[in-house]
């Protein structure tokens, strides 16, 4: 018999895949993680979040939860707070409105009402984001106000590895962590195909630690500093400017809080050119805070006045032309650049 | 030998049904191995994963985004 080395296979996975492969790791790592949310079990998360855990883990760990989002969110930081692990699914972050109270006045606060005696080590998953006609009150991101309340870390993967490594992270952290995805870099047949929604992904776990961000693309010339789908956008935008002489960095923030200000200054301090493109509103969210980490460091830095391409204050419209209108998709990110670098 | 990789019969009550393959794992040419994942194909709004029935190099029949009918062969490992 002749003993033969397995063929190296480059394994590549959707994004939804990779954060799905995380979790059963960590659950069979792990006995004290378990899911919990609505249609998380023989439907598989809505946007393919849980798809198989029920068939490997059982309905004692995947566990289906009635339409009452203070009541599962409340029972997952009762958990958390009893040492367990579990991950609760928000299916939209737009339905944070009927269970705040239990998001940023208890899960993000015992901790240090607690005097630092009791850990809330909980992940709050959600799905964030439009571009698919799904209204005004299915399509929002809503990430800038979970960063803005303090107490909760918050990460944003863009890509299949960062969502495996982050998801990975943020179950073995022990502050609560928001973890946000996009529904349009998970990979889901149903959706705008985008290829940078499957990537190779290793099998192995792994952690990608909260609070770094990625440089995506390294360029010279102007700085993009953005997150979760804005990225793909910002890399297509890149890649058609390179043949024009204009070299695009481009700036993965991956985590809202921490957030890596550093990067940011770094990447502008060398190109002297920012960029903020984030499909959260405009005003009072992570766009401002952007600029405002350069303002306070060093104004200096910038040789000409920062753009920010983000959701105007207006609610997202349903209409596919206004929809694509008011997100900060290719178009407007290759104008802002232009406005910028443009003698 | 070379084994034919066939496109999973997703809808039992029309069997000549037609779905889409919509997502590509691999790419020509590339070497993988048994119950490797190589496509997700979807008929209606059911998709199903495929994964390598043996080991070998891949060859893609079908494009991304192609219409397929079920029990069609959409790649072959040699």
């Amino acid at each position: 018999m002749t003993i033969m080395e397995a063929p190296h296979a480059t394994r590549r996975l959707t994004t939804s895949k990779a954060m799905v492969e995380a979790i059963a790791q960590e659950m069979e790592r792990d006995p004290s993680v378990f899911y919990m949310g609505e249609d998380v079990g023989a439907y598989g998360g809505i946007f393919s979040s849980t798809t198989g855990l029920l068939e490997k883990f059982g309905p004692k760990r995947i566990i289906d939860t009635p339409i009452s989002e203070t009541a599962f969110i409340g029972l997952g930081i009762g958990a958390a707070v009893e040492g367990m692990r579990p991950i609760v699914e928000l299916m939209f972050s737009d339905f944070m409105g009927v269970c705040l109270d239990q998001i940023y006045n208890h899960m993000a606060k015992i901790h240090f009402e607690s005097g630092g005696n009791v850990k809330v080590p909980m992940v709050l998953t959600m799905a964030a984001g439009g571009g698919y006609s799904d209204g005004a009150q299915h399509s929002q991101c809503l990430w800038g106000t979970f960063a803005h309340l303090p107490g909760m870390k918050v990460v944003v993967p863009s890509s299949p590895a960062d969502a495996k490594g982050l998801m990975t992270a943020a179950i073995r952290d022990d502050n609560p962590v928001v973890y946000v995805f996009h529904k349009g870099v998970m990979g889901l047949p149903w959706m705008v195909k985008n290829p940078r929604t499957v990537d190779e992904v290793p099998e192995d776990e792994y952690v990608v630690p909260i609070g770094r961000a990625r440089v995506a693309r390294e360029g010279s010339d102007v700085t993009v500093v953005t997150l979760s789908l804005s990225v793909h956008h910002a890399l297509d935008v890149a890649e058609k400017l390179a043949p024009q002489g204009i070299e695009v960095e481009v700036i993965d923030l991956r985590s809202l809080v921490p957030l890596d200000r550093e990067a940011i200054l770094t990447s502008v301090g060398k190109t002297g050119r920012l960029v903020v493109v984030d499909e959260d509103y405009l005003s009072y969210g992570v766009s401002g805070e952007v600029v405002a980490t350069v303002a306070d460091v060093d104004p200096g830095l910038l040789v000409m006045p920062p753009q920010r391409v983000a959701v105007p204050d207006v609610p997202i419209p349903y209409a596919h032309d206004l929809e694509y209108a008011v997100l900060p998709r290719q178009d407007r990110i290759e104008k802002a650049i232009h406005s910028i670098t443009t003698r | 030998m070379s084994s034919l990789v066939l496109f999973p019969p997703l809808s039992k009550e029309t069997p000549d049904a037609e779905g889409v393959l919509a997502t590509w794992f691999v790419s020509e040419g590339s070497t993988v191995v048994p119950d490797q994942l190589l496509a997700e194909v979807q008929v209606d709004k059911v998709a199903a994963e495929v994964p390598a029935p043996v080991a070998g190099v891949v060859h893609l029949l079908v494009a991304e985004e192609a219409v397929v009918r079920q029990g069609a062969p959409i790649a072959r490992i040699d």
